[in-house]
C-alpha cells in the first residue's frame, strides 16, 4: 500500500501516511513475560544414525568376517572361562600339597578306558624305557589328577587355571594403567604442540631410551616382588607406545574444523582433548591395548623364569613354566599345560588385535 | 644432517647420564656399607672413607661414578664370585653372546626376508597362508617356549644337537639357541617384508620397469626389493633390543655362559654389583643400537633426513 502510495503521490504523500500509521499503533514496550523459552525437544531430533551406526556396524562385521580373528576371539573366551571356573572345578587347592601323590600322570575319567590320559607314563631309564603307572603302583585307584600333579603332589590343573588368572589380572591391569597413563601423556603432549611438545617429548625419548629389561629387573630388586609390583614395573615400561599412537592421531586431528568449532563455542582444552578427540581416535587406542595384553603376559613370564616373578605359593604363568622347566627332561607332561595356554592366549590376544587393527582402521596396512 | 647427527648424539649421551644417575642412586638406596665392622674405630672409618672418596660430598661421589664407569671399571661381584672385576666377568661372556645373537640375527633376517618375498609374490595363494600363520606364531609364542620344545626334540629326543653348551662344540651348540632366538625376528622381518613389497610390486615403477621388459630375479630382485628393505632397516633395532632380552632366558636354559644368564645368576644369588653394572652395559648397548640405526637410516633415505633435520 504504501509503496504504491510513494509512487502516486511522492514523498509528501508517504510521509502522511507513515506518520498516520504511527498514530494508530502507540510504541511497544517488551516485558519480561513476553519471552519464554518454546519446549519443542520433542520436535528436535538429532540423526545419530549416521555416526553410531556405520562406523561400529561396518566394524563388527568386518571383525567377524575375519576368521583368525574370531578364532582368537573364541579362545580367549575359552580360557578366561576356564581361568575363572576352573580351579573350583576339582576339589584340589592351587597350594594343597600331597608329597605322597608326587609326579603322577595325567589321568582323566572316561577317556581313561582308551588307553590315553589313563596315568601311565614312559620312563627313560639307562636299560631302555618302560611304562610306570603311579596309580595302580600305589594303589591310589580312586584318585584322579586331569593335567598331573606335580613334584609336591600339587594337581597342575588348578595351579594351570590358577596361574592363567594371575596372568590375566597382571596383563589387563597392567595395559589399562598404561593406556591411561600412555593416552593422556600422548594427547596432552600432542595438543599443547610447541614448548611442552618438545620438552615432553625429550623425556620420552629419554625414558625410551633406558631397555625395558634394566627398568624392570632394577625396580624389582629394591621393592617387594608381587603382583602390585610386577603391574607397576609393567606399568612403567609399556606406555611409551601408547602414548606414541596418541600423540600422533591427536596432530592429525588437531587442526580439523570440528576441533575449531568446539573452541569458538568456549569450549577448554581438556574438553576438547577428552571429550571432542579422544572418542574419535578410541580405535586405534583399543588396537594398542590388545597388542599390549600379550607383551605384558610376555614380560610377566620373563620376569618368573629370571627369578622375580609372584612369590610362592601363589603361581602364574610363566613361575609354573620356570618352575616345572626344571624336571621338563623326566616329566614332561607336567610343562605341558602352562606352556600351551600361555603360547595361546598369547596367539589369540594377537590375532584379535590383528583383526581389530583392520576392522577399525580398514586402510591400514597389514599382514 | 649435521645438525640431527649431533642431536641424536646429544640425546643418547644424556640418555646414558640419565641411567647412570638411576643406577648411582640405587646403589645408594641399596642396604649395608662394607665398612660395618664392629673393630673398626670412628677414626679408621673416617681413614677408609676417606680412601675412597666417600666424605666427598654426593655429586662429586656420582660425577667420580660415571668416570669410572664410562672407563669400563664396573666394580667387583659380592657373591657369584668374590672380588673379581665385573669387566672381567663379562670379557670372557660376551663373544659366545655375541656370537649367538649374530647368528640369530643373520638367520632371522635371511629366512624373514625370504618368507616375506614369497608371500607378497604368491598373494592369497597357500604360500602366502602359511607364511603368515608362521610369522603369527612366530611373533606371539615366546622365544624360550621355542627354546624348551627345540631342546626337547632335537637335543633329548633325537641328539641331533647338543642340549646343553658344550665348549667343545660351539658351533653346534649355537644351533639350537640361534633357532629359538631368530624366531621372532624372523616372523617380524617376514610380517614387514610382505607389506612393503606389496606396496612396492603395486607402484607405478614397477609398472614401467615391467614394460620396459625387464622380468625374473632382475625385476624382483633390483627394482622391487632395493626398495622395499629401506624401511625393514627400522625395525632391525628393536628386534635386535628384543634379542638381548631373550638371550637371557634361552642362555639359561641351554646353559650358555654368555652374559645374560650371567645376569640371570646375579638376580637370583642377589649380587647387586653385577646386575648394576650389567645394567649398564645393556643400557649402552641398546642406545649405541638405537643410534647407529637411526643415523644410517638418515644416510640411506635423504627424506628422513630432511624432515628430521628441521625440528
Amino acid at each position: 500500500m504504501a509503496e504504491k502510495a510513494i509512487r502516486l503521490g511522492g514523498e509528501s504523500t508517504a510521509d502522511a501516511i507513515v506518520s498516520a500509521v504511527d498514530a494508530m499503533y502507540t510504541e511497544h514496550t517488551f516485558a519480561e513475560k513476553d519471552f519464554a523459552l518454546k519446549h519443542n525437544e520433542d520436535e528436535i531430533s538429532v540423526d545419530t544414525n549416521f555416526a553410531a551406526q556405520n562406523f561400529w556396524k561396518e566394524a563388527l562385521i568386518r571383525f567377524f568376517n575375519k576368521k583368525s580373528a574370531v578364532l582368537g576371539l573364541v579362545l580367549i573366551v575359552v580360557i578366561v572361562l576356564l581361568a575363572v571356573f576352573g580351579p573350583g572345578m576339582n576339589s584340589y587347592t592351587y597350594s594343597g600339597q600331597d608329597l605322597s601323590q608326587k609326579n603322577f600322570a595325567p589321568r582323566v575319567p572316561g577317556i581313561e578306558q582308551f588307553g590315553i590320559l589313563d596315568g601311565s607314563e614312559k620312563m627313560s631309564t639307562t636299560t631302555g624305557t618302560k611304562v610306570t603307572n603311579a596309580y595302580q603302583e600305589k594303589d591310589k585307584l580312586d584318585v584322579y589328577y586331569w593335567f598331573g600333579s606335580d613334584l609336591y603332589g600339587r594337581d597342575i590343573w588348578t595351579r594351570t587355571w590358577e596361574g592363567a588368572r594371575v596372568s590375566l589380572i597382571i596383563a589387563v591391569a597392567a595395559a589399562i594403567i598404561d593406556m591411561l597413563i600412555g593416552m593422556s601423556y600422548g594427547l596432552i603432549s600432542g595438543y599443547f604442540g610447541g614448548r611442552v611438545d618438545m620438552v615432553m617429548q625429550r623425556f620420552l625419548e629419554v625414558a625410551n631410551g633406558i631397555p625395558r629389561l634394566v627398568i624392570v629387573t632394577l625396580l624389582l630388586l629394591v621393592l617387594q616382588p608381587g603382583m602390585v609390583t610386577i603391574i607397576f614395573a609393567l606399568m612403567l615400561t609399556e606406555w611409551v607406545g601408547m602414548s606414541r599412537i596418541a600423540r600422533a592421531e591427536m596432530l592429525k586431528l588437531k587442526d580439523q574444523e570440528f576441533v575449531l568449532a568446539s573452541r569458538t563455542l568456549g569450549a577448554g582444552s581438556f574438553f576438547i582433548i577428552f571429550k571432542e578427540v579422544l572418542p574419535n581416535i578410541i580405535g586405534p587406542i583399543i588396537t594398542q591395548v590388545m597388542f599390549s595384553i600379550p607383551t605384558a603376559i610376555f614380560t610377566e613370564a620373563f620376569l618368573s623364569f629370571v627369578g622375580l616373578g609372584i612369590p610362592v605359593p601363589q603361581c602364574s604363568l610363566g613361575s609354573l613354566i620356570s618352575e616345572l622347566y626344571n624336571s621338563f627332561t623326566t616329566h614332561p607332561y607336567q610343562i605341558i599345560p602352562p606352556i600351551v595356554v600361555m603360547s595361546l592366549l598369547m596367539l589369540s590376544f594377537n590375532l584379535v588385535a590383528d583383526g581389530l587393527r583392520e576392522a577399525l582402521d580398514p586402510k591400514m596396512k597389514s599382514m | 644432517m649435521k645438525k640431527y647427527t649431533l642431536k641424536r648424539i646429544l640425546t643418547s649421551l644424556f640418555t646414558l647420564l640419565a641411567i647412570l644417575l638411576v643406577l648411582f642412586i640405587l646403589m645408594q638406596l641399596m642396604p649395608g656399607s662394607p665398612f660395618n665392622d664392629e673393630k673398626l674405630t670412628p677414626d679408621m672409618r673416617a681413614a677408609l672413607y676417606a680412601k675412597y672418596g666417600l666424605d666427598q660430598p654426593i655429586y662429586i661421589q656420582f660425577f667420580r661414578y660415571v668416570g669410572n664407569m664410562l672407563r669400563g671399571d664396573l666394580g667387583v661381584s659380592y657373591n657369584i664370585s668374590k672380588n673379581t672385576p665385573i669387566s672381567q666377568l663379562i670379557q670372557s661372556r660376551l663373544p659366545i653372546s655375541i656370537q649367538v645373537g649374530g647368528m640369530a640375527v643373520t638367520l632371522g633376517a635371511i629366512v624373514g626376508l625370504v618368507l616375506g618375498i614369497l608371500a607378497a609374490l604368491k598373494r592369497d595363494t597357500v604360500v602366502d597362508t602359511i607364511a603368515t600363520i608362521i610369522s603369527v606364531i612366530g611373533v606371539s609364542v615366546p622365544s624360550y617356549v621355542f627354546a624348551l620344545a627345540l631342546s626337547y626334540t632335537f637335543g633329548f629326543k633325537f641328539r641331533w644337537f647338543p642340549m646343553l653348551f658344550s665348549a667343545k662344540d660351539i658351533f653346534g651348540s649355537s644351533v639350537l639357541p640361534s633357532i629359538s632366538l631368530s624366531m621372532f625376528t624372523m616372523a617380524s622381518i617376514a610380517r614387514f617384508t610382505r607389506s612393503e613389497m606389496i606396496e612396492v610390486l603395486d607402484s607405478d615403477y614397477m609398472l614401467l620397469a615391467e614394460s620396459k621388459g625387464i622380468s625374473g630375479p632382475a625385476l624382483i630382485f633390483r627394482h622391487a626389493l632395493r626398495n622395499a628393505l629401506i624401511p625393514i632397516i627400522t625395525v632391525l633395532a628393536p628386534l635386535i633390543v628384543d634379542l638381548m632380552t631373550g638371550s637371557l632366558v634361552v642362555e639359561k636354559i641351554f646353559a650358555i655362559p654368555g652374559v645374560g644368564s650371567l645376569l640371570v645368576t646375579a638376580i637370583q644369588s642377589n649380587d647387586y654389583n653385577v646386575v648394576i653394572g650389567l645394567s649398564f652395559i645393556y643400557s649402552a648397548m641398546y642406545i649405541g643400537i638405537m643410534l647407529v640405526v637411526d643415523l644410517l637410516y638418515g644416510i640411506i633415505d635423504p627424506r628422513i633426513r630432511l624432515a628430521k633435520g628441521d625440528d
